[in-house]
C-alpha cells in the first residue's frame, strides 16, 4: 500500500516536472530566435559568414539577409532579407558603439603577370608607394600575404603564392624594410578576390596583399 | 669541517628554492598580456576579470577570458589587436574564450562566446590570415567568419 502511495505521488511529480518542461520549450519556440544578419562592410564589399548548429548549417553572403536560429538541434532557418529600418531598431546601439574602423589596418595590393613572380607596371609604380608608407608610418607589422589565380594544381599554385609572397618581401627588405617586421603567409588558389570557375585564368587574383599600421 | 657542509646544503637549497621560484615565475606569473582596448562606452558597461569587477571606460585595456555586461543603457565598443571590432548593446554579456594573435609564431585564435543581448562585428586580420581560426559562438549556434561584419542577437536569459 506504502509502496503504491510512493509509485503514485512520484508519478504525479514527474507528470508535473514533465509538463513544465513541456510548457517551456513551447514558450521558447515563440520568444527566443537567435538572429544573425550579414552586413555590408564600408566600401560596399560583403563577406561570408557560415551559421552552423547541431541541426546543420546555412551560409551568409548577401547584405542584411539574416538567419534565425530557434534551437541548437534545429537548422538555422534559411536565409530570408531584413529591413534596414528593422536592423536599425534591434541593433542600432550595437552597431553605433563599433568603433571607427578608419583607424585600422592600411592595406595595398599588388598584381603579378602570369605564373611569374613579376609584377605589372601598375604594381611596380605603387611598389613605391607601399616602401614610402611603410617608412614614413615607421611601421612594425608589415602582413604580406601571396595568392594566386585558380590555373593550375593546388599544390603548384601554394609554391607559385610562397614564390610571390616571398619575393614582395625580398623587394621591401632591399628597400630599407626590416626583415622581422615583414610577416608572409601564402594561400594559393584558396581564396581568390574574384572568386571564378577553376582553371579560369583572371589577373586580379594573381596578387600579393600587404596589411600594415 | 661539518660548518661547511652545512653551508653548502644550505646554498644548494638556497639554489633549488631560487631555480623553483623562477620556474613557476615563468609558468605561472607569465604576464598575460593585453589583446585590445576599449573605444567605446557609454552607460553601465563592467568588465568580469577573475574576481575582479571594473567599469568599463575608455582606454580600458581587455584581457583573454574577460567577461563584457552591458546594463540596460550601456554599450561598449573593443577594438582587439589584429583590428577585430566588436561591440555590445545593452543588456549583453559575451565572453572572450580565447584570443591569440602571434603573427611571429603564425598563431591566431580568436573565440568568443556571446550568452546574451545584442553584438556587432568587424572582422579583422586573424580573419584574412587564418579565417578558420575565428569564431562568434551563441548558445545555439557557431559562426564562423570569412573577413567580413555582421551583427547578432542572443535572447538569453541571464
Amino acid at each position: 500500500m506504502r509502496l503504491l502511495r510512493t509509485i503514485l505521488v512520484s508519478w504525479i511529480f514527474f507528470c508535473f516536472l514533465a509538463g513544465c518542461a513541456t510548457h517551456r520549450e513551447a514558450a521558447t519556440h515563440q520568444e527566443k530566435r537567435d538572429l544573425i544578419v550579414l552586413l555590408p562592410e564600408a566600401g560596399g564589399k560583403t563577406g561570408v559568414v557560415t551559421v552552423t548548429t547541431q541541426g546543420g548549417s546555412q551560409v551568409l553572403y548577401k547584405a542584411r539577409y539574416a538567419v534565425e536560429i530557434e534551437a541548437i538541434h534545429q537548422p538555422p532557418t534559411a536565409p530570408s532579407p531584413m529591413e534596414e529600418e528593422e536592423i536599425d531598431d534591434v541593433f542600432g546601439p550595437a552597431l553605433s558603439a563599433l568603433p571607427d574602423p578608419a583607424n585600422r589596418f592600411i592595406s595595398f595590393i599588388l598584381y603579378f603577370e602570369h605564373d611569374t613572380t613579376a609584377l605589372t607596371p601598375e604594381s611596380k609604380a605603387l611598389l613605391a608607394e607601399v616602401l614610402k608608407t611603410i617608412r614614413s608610418l615607421e611601421s612594425d607589422e608589415v602582413y604580406v600575404m601571396g595568392h594566386t589565380d585558380l590555373v593550375g594544381t593546388e599544390g603548384y599554385n601554394i609554391r607559385l603564392s610562397s614564390r610571390r609572397a616571398n619575393s614582395v618581401r625580398d623587394l621591401f627588405v632591399s628597400g630599407g624594410i626590416k626583415a622581422d617586421t615583414v610577416f608572409v603567409s601564402f594561400y594559393g588558389k584558396t581564396r581568390p578576390l574574384v572568386p571564378t570557375e577553376d582553371e579560369i585564368p583572371e589577373p586580379r587574383n594573381r596578387r600579393v596583399e600587404v596589411f600594415l599600421r | 669541517m661539518k660548518h661547511t657542509r652545512s653551508r653548502r646544503l644550505f646554498l644548494y637549497l638556497a639554489a633549488i628554492f631560487v631555480l623553483i621560484s623562477v620556474g613557476t615565475k615563468d609558468t605561472l606569473a607569465d604576464p598575460p598580456s593585453a589583446i585590445g582596448v576599449v573605444q567605446k562606452a557609454a552607460g553601465a558597461v563592467i568588465i568580469l576579470r577573475q574576481e575582479e569587477t571594473l567599469s568599463a571606460k575608455i582606454g580600458l585595456e581587455i584581457y583573454q577570458n574577460d567577461t563584457l555586461r552591458t546594463g540596460p543603457d550601456g554599450s561598449i565598443g573593443v577594438a582587439f589587436n589584429d583590428d577585430t571590432l566588436l561591440s555590445l548593446g545593452p543588456e549583453s554579456v559575451l565572453v572572450i574564450d580565447e584570443y591569440v594573435f602571434a603573427p611571429g609564431q603564425g598563431k591566431y585564435s580568436l573565440v568568443v562566446r556571446m550568452l546574451k543581448g545584442t553584438a556587432a562585428y568587424l572582422s579583422g586580420l586573424i580573419s584574412k590570415l587564418a579565417p578558420e581560426s575565428a569564431r562568434f559562438k551563441t548558445p545555439t549556434a557557431s559562426v564562423g567568419i570569412r573577413g567580413t561584419k555582421f551583427v547578432a542577437r542572443v535572447e538569453g536569459d541571464l
